[in-house]
């Protein structure tokens, strides 16, 4: 019985929990705007700076941006 | 309770822990796989590679989650987790010692964290399957060792 119990529900258990967190904080997973100063004015962009830390967040050697004015730097996570 | 009564329950312990951890990881990329290509084509050195890593990897997640429960593979699974988890550390050290740009830390709410905290989490779980393999091979012998004795 408690054989049965580690051998099936603990995994099903895990497996339930992880992937109900998977879709529960989908959402944190997608990228953010940002905006990069082009030739034309500038550029929407998809970036994975969450504008949390210090540093100046580039996607390549283009730096991003949190408006499309290009005045505020977007910053990277620490 | 015997030693290997606490070796067993502790290796079943990091076993869910390890379950938890590659399932989420394995879903999340497998939700938004075009996403985690996209991440993996702008990483450092393993751009050309990153279609074939965005379907490897969450593959080998899902297979290691269901090897850690079939008790004959489970130190193989364990083995498996170490050498997984030690990759995407060394890759990460790598990047971030020699490599200018500094890519997207990916894979769920664990990209919140940033890539110092990331590396201390994978190294945590390093250790919970080092832990495994180590006290896999103890509950091996103390059996072994019952077994010679009777």
């Amino acid at each position: 019985m408690k054989s049965n119990f580690l051998k099936l529900v603990l995994p099903a258990f895990a497996i339930l929990l992880a992937v109900g967190l998977a879709f529960a904080t989908e959402e944190s997973n997608l990228p953010y705007v940002g905006y990069i100063a082009t030739q034309s004015g500038y550029a929407e962009i998809q970036t994975d700076c969450p504008n949390l830390g210090e540093g100046y967040c580039y996607e390549g050697l283009d730096q991003v941006f949190n408006d499309s004015g290009l005045t505020d730097p977007k910053r990277t996570w620490d | 309770m015997s030693r290997k009564g606490i070796y067993s329950k502790l290796i079943t312990l990091f076993s869910l822990l390890l379950t938890i951890l590659f399932m989420y990881t394995a879903v999340s990329k497998l939700n938004h796989l075009d996403l985690f290509q996209w991440r993996l084509e702008r990483m450092p050195y393993i751009s050309s590679y990153a279609s074939l890593i965005s379907w490897a990897v969450p593959f080998l997640e899902l297979v290691i989650a269901g090897l850690l429960w079939f008790t004959r593979y489970r130190t193989l699974a364990l083995y498996a987790s170490l050498v997984l988890l030690g990759s995407f550390t060394t890759y990460i050290i790598v990047v971030l010692k020699y490599s200018d740009s500094i890519p997207c830390s990916c894979g769920g709410v664990i990209s919140a964290l940033g890539w110092k905290d990331h590396i201390l989490l994978n190294i945590s779980f390093m250790v919970l399957a080092l832990l495994g393999i180590i006290w896999s091979k103890k509950q091996y012998n103390i059996q072994a060792t019952q077994k010679s004795v009777q």
